[in-house]
């Protein structure tokens, strides 16, 4: 299998992914968020100072309005006391005009609506005595000024209508009042009356020759006029690219209310200018975050990723069966953490693998051992015969014959023979056995025996061998728990370690080489530690693990069975403990290690 | 077989698609709109933000232009003669009907909407000689409000209302009877001594005199002097809320101001005028049905039903009125025996003369029988310059 490139890249993608969506959603949110926050509080201050100023000037426009009322109201009450003196009424009159100079006429009507004294009203007024007693009209052209009638009953004493005051006011002070404003560019400031029609404009201050003769109508024209007259407060509308602030004049007084309106109109690309170029600039902080965040992602992806393409790319060579190439990835974490772990893990299959083969090769073995114990014991009684009957052959010939030599080694072979067939009926037997032990430690009580006394018996099996090969042998017993093992099974175990080790010091012509044998308690009391240790060449490392296979043997041929360790092997598990081979004490010779359960 | 059924992806496509294609086609509907509908009304400060909210809420574009009551009768009736920017719709006060109707101003109630469920109330007051000329908006009128512990009056009678105002008069309630020096309150006093709103014979004689001489002693003896002209609003508000008043004799229009409505209880006044408003079309619209479409819409159950819930003034549909508030049915039970002013055009003209004369002899400045004889004259004048 190959590695997939592929697959790397989209991890780093991902991971490129991941990391721009970390870093742009706050960018985005947070901008959002600052560009909103922006255009509420310039909206907010937009709003507020538009609403100052139509405030400042509509309590201005208010008040001479409604200062102009109250004057005439009081002249209308002052004439009402003395209404037939023509003296005193254009006396009245005069001081009216002279006291409020935004009067440019006034006249007093009688009840039937004729000019009692004063100046001309024009013919269409309604001067009616239904209007709660006086009244503003709405604004009129005259001559090119605008011009609103004041109309105010006056009556008697006992509240009888006696005449009507009437008093043009010119509205120029409303125009020369909003020229007299500082206006920021682009602002325009504009009162209508009751019908939308102009009655000053800040624009008209800008080219007064053109200031309209006839008072436009903005009613339906501009949406904001339309909502301030439909309105009885002050608000604000955003509309054909206008940010208008306006104020209906009738919330100053809400019974006598003035028809009148004030907006306060700005362009939307001055009113936010602010707003904008707090939007533009977070645009591009934003976008220049956003793009350093993915370069940012880049590099840090492509730095993660490396190592983990690395790892993918050896993962694939272990699944191929290299399991020894060095890892790609080393050192501190998560990273070089996950190579090691690839590393253990293609170790331990490596393991497995060889333990399956092992197991395998073992239960081969185990039927082909169970198929020469057969054959073996078949074989075991002719063998017998022929043995019995080449001595018998051999004795009765006499010395010198020449069948006597080929007697000798047919005995002698058979001999050998009858020792392999031994040993394999050993092994056989150990099998049944050990199934049957298995099956009794299913039971409360094990078989167990004192390991003191069986080593001291294996020593007085073992002392003859040694001896012919000049080796001396010491045991050493300090464990005095009985163990959980048959004594006869312990002692084939040992007497086989012990056999082999002589045999090995033979072999490597060692003379005065010491079988050490000792028992101890191992480390936590539950088991027994026994160890038998020779200066013999030891076991390489390689055939470690293969000696307890039954078969395998290291002797030369026609020495060994190969079944010695595979018995002992099976011996000891069964007892539930273990063997194993290492080096002797110093690197010297072999020493088996066998760990025995203390009975309970 | 079974047709495939469409991925959650693929129907999310087609939503999506859906969605741009409206959005992207919004825009021409909305270019080929309808106008506005042209709305000149009267509402109050309140009543007006609360209808903008509505039609906005609602999605009904309306060109709305708002008149102070004071000058809606003289504006509105300017513009309809004059016939060159006639809004569809108008409202008006009930007692401007009879002149709009008389001038030929005003269009007949279409059928359908004549035959909803009014109140006969509510009917009553867009009639004139059983033809319906507009649609009921509000009925209103004068009644007896005090604080839900105050003990109510014996009975309706002007005399057991003051009685019971005297009683509950205390050291620190020293005029515990409001009502306004304003004609529309004197109705009920005049009414009492056999006199009418009516010009030129229902204010003249003992009648009158007797009727003001009653009315302009209430003044410093259980009832507050009047405040400045413009304030009376708030200055009532503010008796109320300080608990200055024991009964206050008022119309359903003020209850909006008065905070806790749990603590306030409504009963009859004798005699008391009721009034209300209408909503007409003026023959001169250039959209008529326009003009009824959004009349429709202002008394349906659910602008009704807000109007009540809000201002707890009477509906003037029987189903709004089923469902409106405890307030809204009690000024609507007290208000039952109310009886509307004459339906005569000349009755709007008659109270600035009344008025005048109701401050003066409060004031002191005139007699009863002197502030009669004025409002006689006057009215007389009025009768020769527009007939009844």
């Amino acid at each position: 299998m190959t590695a997939r490139p592929a697959g790397s890249a989209s991890l780093r993608w991902r991971v490129l992914l991941a990391l721009s969506l970390a870093a742009m959603l706050p960018t985005v949110v947070v901008g959002a968020l600052a560009i909103m926050r922006a255009r509420d509080d310039v909206a907010r201050e937009v709003n507020r100072g538009a609403r100052a100023h139509i405030r400042a000037l509509g309590a201005v426009l208010d008040g001479t309005l409604q200062a102009a009322w109250r004057t005439v109201e009081l002249a209308a009450a002052t004439w009402a006391d003395a209404p037939d003196d023509p003296r005193e009424t254009q006396l009245l009159l005069r001081r009216l005009k002279a006291d409020v100079p935004i009067i440019r006429a006034v006249s007093i009507l009688d009840l039937d609506g004729q000019v009692r004294s004063g100046d001309p009203v024009p013919a269409k007024l309604d001067v009616g005595s239904h209007s709660y007693g006086g009244y503003v009209g709405d604004v009129e052209d005259s001559g090119g000024r605008p011009v609103v009638h004041l109309v105010v009953q006056a009556r008697s004493r006992t509240g009888e209508l006696i005449g009507v005051f009437v008093a043009g006011l010119d509205l120029e002070f409303v125009g020369k009042l909003i020229s007299e404003t500082q206006l920021q560019p682009g602002v325009r400031v504009i009162v209508v009356d009751g019908t939308g029609a102009v009655v000053a404009s800040s624009e008209d201050r800008a080219a007064p020759a053109a200031a309209p003769t006839h008072r436009r109508s903005l009613a339906g024209v501009d949406p904001a006029v339309d909502r301030a007259l439909g309105s009885t407060v002050e608000g604000t509308l955003s509309a054909s690219g206008w940010v208008s602030t306006y104020r209906n004049l009738s919330s100053y007084q809400s019974h006598r209310g003035v028809r009148w309106a004030i907006l306060h109109q700005q362009p939307e690309r001055d009113a936010y200018a602010v707003a904008r170029e707090t939007t533009r600039d977070t645009l591009v902080i934003g976008g220049a975050a956003l793009a350093i965040a993915l370069a940012l992602g880049w590099f840090f992806a492509t730095r993660l990723t490396r190592p983990l393409a690395a790892l993918a790319r050896h993962a694939d060579a272990i699944a191929a069966g290299s399991i020894d190439d060095p890892p790609p990835v080393r050192g501190p974490g998560e990273i070089g953490l996950l190579g090691e772990r690839i590393d253990e893990m293609a170790r331990r299959i490596a393991e497995r693998a060889a333990l399956q083969a092992a197991l395998a090769r073992g239960d081969r073995l185990a039927s082909v051992g169970v198929m020469s114990a057969q054959v073996a014991h078949e074989i075991n009684n002719p063998l017998t015969t022929v043995l019995g009957y080449a001595m018998l052959l051999q004795e009765g010939k006499p010395p010198g014959h020449p069948d006597r030599e080929a007697l000798q080694l047919i005995a002698s072979e058979a001999e050998r023979m009858k020792s392999i067939v031994g040993g394999l009926l050993e092994y056989a037997r150990a099998h049944r056995k050990g199934a049957r032990d298995l099956a009794a430690s299913a039971g409360p009580t094990p078989g167990s025996c004192d390991p003191a006394a069986v080593l001291r018996h294996v020593g007085a099996l073992l002392e003859p061998q040694l001896r012919r090969t000049r080796s001396s042998l010491a045991i050493d017993v300090t464990a005095t728990a009985p163990v959980a093992i048959e004594a006869h099974a312990l002692q084939q175990v040992l007497v086989n370690l012990g056999q082999n080790a002589a045999q090995a010091m033979a072999e490597a012509r060692i003379e005065g080489g010491t079988l050490a044998i000792t028992a101890r308690p191992a480390p936590g009391g539950i088991a027994t530690l026994i160890t038998v240790t020779d200066e013999g060449p030891g076991v390489p490392p390689p055939d470690r693990a293969r000696v307890f296979d039954p078969f395998f043997t290291t002797k030369a041929a026609g020495v060994g069975t190969g079944l010695g360790l595979a018995v002992c092997k099976h011996l000891v598990t069964t007892a539930g403990g273990s063997i194993e081979v290492g080096d002797g004490p110093g690197g010297r010779g072999a020493e088996f290690r066998v760990m025995i359960p203390n009975a309970p | 077989m079974a047709a495939p059924v469409p991925s959650y992806a693929s129907r999310q496509r087609v939503r999506v698609s859906i969605a741009l294609v409206l959005s992207a086609t919004g825009g021409a509907c909305h270019r080929a709109a309808p106008p506005a509908i042209r709305f000149l009304h009267t509402f109050s400060h309140e009543e007006t933000e609360l209808f903008n909210q509505t039609m906005a809420e609602r999605g009904i574009a309306v060109e709305a232009s708002l008149v102070p009551f004071s000058r809606g009768r003289q504006v509105i009736g300017e513009i309809l003669r004059a016939g060159t920017d006639c809004p569809d719709l108008i409202r008006i006060d009930a007692t401007w009907l009879p002149e709009l109707v008389a001038d030929g101003l005003v269009l007949e109630l279409p059928r359908p909407l004549a035959a909803r469920d009014w109140s006969p109330e509510a009917a009553a007051l867009a009639q004139l000689d059983g033809v319906s000329w507009a649609v009921p908006q509000a009925v209103d009128g004068l009644l007896v409000v005090r604080d839900i512990a105050t003990p109510a009056p014996a009975s309706a009678s002007l005399a057991d209302v003051v009685a019971a105002a005297r009683a509950a008069r205390t050291a620190a309630r020293r005029y515990p009877l409001d009502l306004r020096i304003d004609g529309y309150w004197f109705v009920p006093w005049l009414r009492d001594e056999g006199g009418e709103l009516a010009a030129p014979g229902g204010i003249a004689g003992d009648v009158a005199v007797r009727a003001m001489t009653g009315f302009a002693a209430l003044v410093g003896d259980v009832a507050p002097p009047p405040p400045s002209p413009g304030l009376e609003e708030l200055d009532e508000g503010r008796l109320w809320t300080e608990h200055k008043i024991a009964y206050w004799i008022t119309g359903p229009w003020q209850f909006y101001q008065l905070g806790d409505r749990s603590r306030i209880a409504v009963s009859p006044l004798a005699h008391a005028p009721r009034g209300g408003q209408l909503l007409v079309v003026p023959r001169c619209a250039k959209h008529p049905d326009d003009g009824w479409q959004l009349a429709d819409e202002l008394t349906s159950l659910a602008v009704e039903s807000r109007f009540a819930s809000r201002f707890a003034t009477p509906p003037t549909r029987l189903a709004a009125l089923a469902g409106a508030p405890g307030l809204s049915r009690a000024s609507y039970d007290a208000l039952r025996g109310a009886a509307m002013l004459p339906r005569r055009p000349l009755t709007p003209l008659l109270f600035d003369d009344l008025n005048a004369a109701l401050a003066a002899v409060v004031a002191g400045n005139a007699s009863p029988d002197e502030a009669a004889a004025g409002v006689q004259r006057a009215w007389q004048r009025l009768t020769r310059r527009a007939p009844p």
